[in-house]
């Protein structure tokens, strides 16, 4: 199915030269140690907590309302240490999620109000169905599909994710338009 | 938005073998020219990994593990991967006792429910992998047992089939031997050119189980005792390690966790492959990949206007095209005897391949209660080019275009109007069909054709666009 155009009025969204579409709604902490490599799109009421450690993401990355981003912590016997989130390319962030995660890989796709749980591994090309709840310390293979609470791997991938989560952040990407009037 | 790993609920194609798949989900053979889906090409295993640790074992290494992780353990209570913890305690020195060493020791957690290793009573570990415990299963030396007796009845009769057959066209085995774990006794046998008739020792001597009538009369306590709901197993905790089936929380255990497999794919027909992975788990390359989303149009849903009965509406699709050659494409109307047809086909071309669905289903899938008013002119579409979105210039051949049926033209995808109109009797969701010609080039080089050859395919295509509605009101 061909993906609809989502209208955003251009006061709200500052874009950048490297075509990141940022919406001025947001709770950017710690700017400076935000990365976004390019043609992401964070939508409004999205928070990235860049100030308890660095946040980097890839190419053609959609964060969607109301998602957090928060590096991951480890209790150490001398208290804690943050550790940075490191994004791939393609990644979609369905509304409402809150993700812990250490690394996410490349077309990765995660649902609607889905909880990623502290220092999780997503290896590329897996899919985070709607309302799952990942267990902290979870490692996801390549290609598996995982949904439910705690979350377990219930299918497989076809193998030509890579170019369907591709296909999907770009046309997200094109689609996402301003308002004609404004 | 499951369309997106599911394929488009409302776009169906038709696999060789005559059931309707989303374009995700088929692969196209480049020998043969057809269309496959996981129902019609045989899975290979290539690798055995875990899921957790991400470390690949040899097949052999994998069944003598019973397809299990030696490392990684999963929850008994909830079935998710358990994580080691560390503790630091204070232990006195051996060599002087009035001083305190600090001594590192592990035990399992579940992140999720917060069972440990310690509620199944199982001593701290001084390592942090491996070293726990495995529970003895009361039933293993009777279990092997059976199973060395199993698979020397297995060969046995391999054996007596294969001197049966020795003189007529003998099918592969490989796919039973697999399932039994015999592949390598046979491959042995095979290498070694006429199978050798050694006498088989006697079958060992098996106790036979013999059944009882007397059943172990159940002790006051279960009568006496409050039953404490908490305390006692869920059916999938019990299932969950078959072995010991715990009743009671208490004796849940670790259990190890099983491993994921990486398959190859190949055509039943050509025996080529039609998909194989890299080696590395992680990996998501393939070394080959003939999935039917780089070879076959992508036919995708624009809009529909909604269906009414007795009304004509709109319908838009896209058709795009994946190769990197020019294709044209045309459409015709969906037969409607195809189904039994095409099924037909695909059983006489593979014998003994009738696996996918029964008759009554396949003929429900095809059924149509629409008309769609498809264009009749021929459609060129040009060449994938993954460089066109960084290049503004724009220039690109100009097509004579009927704008009445081409509502847009972007790179290798064209977008087509057609009115579609329900039957008069028709209910439920409406569904409409058509055929796909279009032209492929095969760059395989053959023996006899070491040039790209241009042929003309069709494919079958359903659209499912949305419910039809009663009236217009």
């Amino acid at each position: 199915m061909e993906l609809e155009n989502v209208y955003y009025n251009k006061g709200d969204f500052v874009e950048t030269a490297s075509g990141n579409k940022v919406c001025r709604h947001t709770v950017l902490c710690g700017s400076q140690n935000i990365i976004l490599h390019g043609k992401a799109i964070v939508q409004q009421d999205a928070i990235i907590r860049g100030d308890l450690a660095n946040v980097r993401s890839g190419r053609y990355c959609i964060i969607s309302r109301g998602v957090v981003l928060r590096p991951p912590f480890k209790k150490f016997s001398k208290g804690v240490a943050f550790f940075p989130l490191q994004i791939g390319d393609h990644v979609f962030f369905g509304e409402g999620s809150v993700v812990n995660a250490a690394v996410i890989g490349n077309y990765v796709y995660i649902g609607k109000n889905c909880i990623i749980g502290r220092r999780c591994v997503l290896k590329d090309c897996c899919y985070i169905a709607d309302n799952t709840v990942l267990a902290p310390e979870t490692t996801v293979p390549a290609f598996a599909h995982v949904a439910g609470s705690p979350g377990a791997a219930v299918a497989e991938l076809p193998e030509c994710t890579p170019d369907l989560m591709t296909e999907f952040t770009k046309s997200f990407y094109q689609h996402f338009v301003p308002h004609a009037l404004c | 938005m499951a369309f997106l790993m599911y394929g488009d609920p409302k776009v169906k194609y038709l696999c060789s073998c005559g059931s309707m798949k989303p374009i995700s989900r088929i692969y196209f053979c480049r020998h043969c020219m057809k269309i496959k889906c996981g129902f019609c090409v045989s899975h290979e295993v290539d690798l055995h990994y875990c899921s957790n640790c991400l470390e690949n074992l040899p097949s052999t290494e994998a069944r003598l593990k019973k397809n299990r992780c030696g490392y990684c353990f999963d929850c008994p209570s909830c079935q998710i991967s358990l994580n080691t913890r560390a503790v630091s305690q204070a232990v006195p020195n051996p060599d002087d006792p009035s001083k305190m060493l600090s001594k590192k020791s592990y035990y399992l957690v579940c992140a999720f429910c917060r069972w440990t290793s310690r509620e199944a009573s199982i001593p701290d570990q001084n390592v942090a992998n491996g070293g726990w415990p495995e529970i003895d299963c009361p039933n293993s030396k009777r279990v092997a047992e059976l199973v060395d007796h199993y698979q020397e009845i297995s060969l046995q009769e391999k054996d007596e089939e294969e001197r049966k057959k020795k003189y007529q066209v003998r099918p592969s085995y490989f796919h039973y031997a697999e399932k039994y774990g015999l592949s390598a006794a046979l491959a042995k046998k095979r290498m070694g050119g006429t199978p050798q008739r050694e006498t088989r020792t006697q079958q060992s001597a098996l106790v036979p189980a013999v059944a009882s009538e007397e059943v172990e009369e159940l002790s006051d306590s279960v009568f006496i005792e409050q039953l404490e709901l908490n305390k006692v197993t869920t059916i999938k905790q019990r299932l969950a390690s078959p072995e010991i089936q715990p009743t009671v929380v208490s004796q849940l255990y670790p259990l190890h966790k099983s491993l994921l497999v990486k398959r190859s794919l190949r055509c039943r027909d050509c025996e080529h492959n039609v998909s194989k992975p890299e080696f590395n788990p992680s990996s998501t390359k393939f070394k080959i990949q003939l999935s039917a989303f780089y070879h076959v149009p992508d036919v995708k849903f624009l809009t529909c206007e909604p269906v009414f009965i007795g009304k004509r509406s709109e319908l838009i699709i896209t058709v795009c095209n994946p190769t990197q050659h020019q294709s044209s494409f045309k459409m015709h109307p969906f037969e409607l005897n195809l189904g039994a047809k095409g099924s037909g086909d695909a059983e006489e071309s593979a014998p003994g391949l009738k696996l996918c669905l029964p008759e009554c289903a396949r003929d429900a899938q095809f059924k149509i209660n629409g008309t769609i008013k498809l264009p009749t002119t021929e459609f060129q579409l040009l060449p994938r080019d993954d460089t066109a979105e960084f290049d503004d210039s724009n220039k690109g051949p100009t097509f004579n275009d009927d704008p009445k049926v081409v509502v847009w033209r972007r790179g290798n995808k064209i977008a087509l109007r057609m009115a579609v109109s329900p039957d008069a009797d028709a209910e439920g969701v409406l569904s409409i069909g058509f055929v796909i010609e279009y032209s492929y080039v095969n760059t395989m080089t053959t023996l006899e054709k070491k040039e790209p050859q241009k042929v003309k395919l069709k494919t079958h295509i359903l659209l499912r666009p949305g419910p039809i509605f009663k009236s217009s009101q």
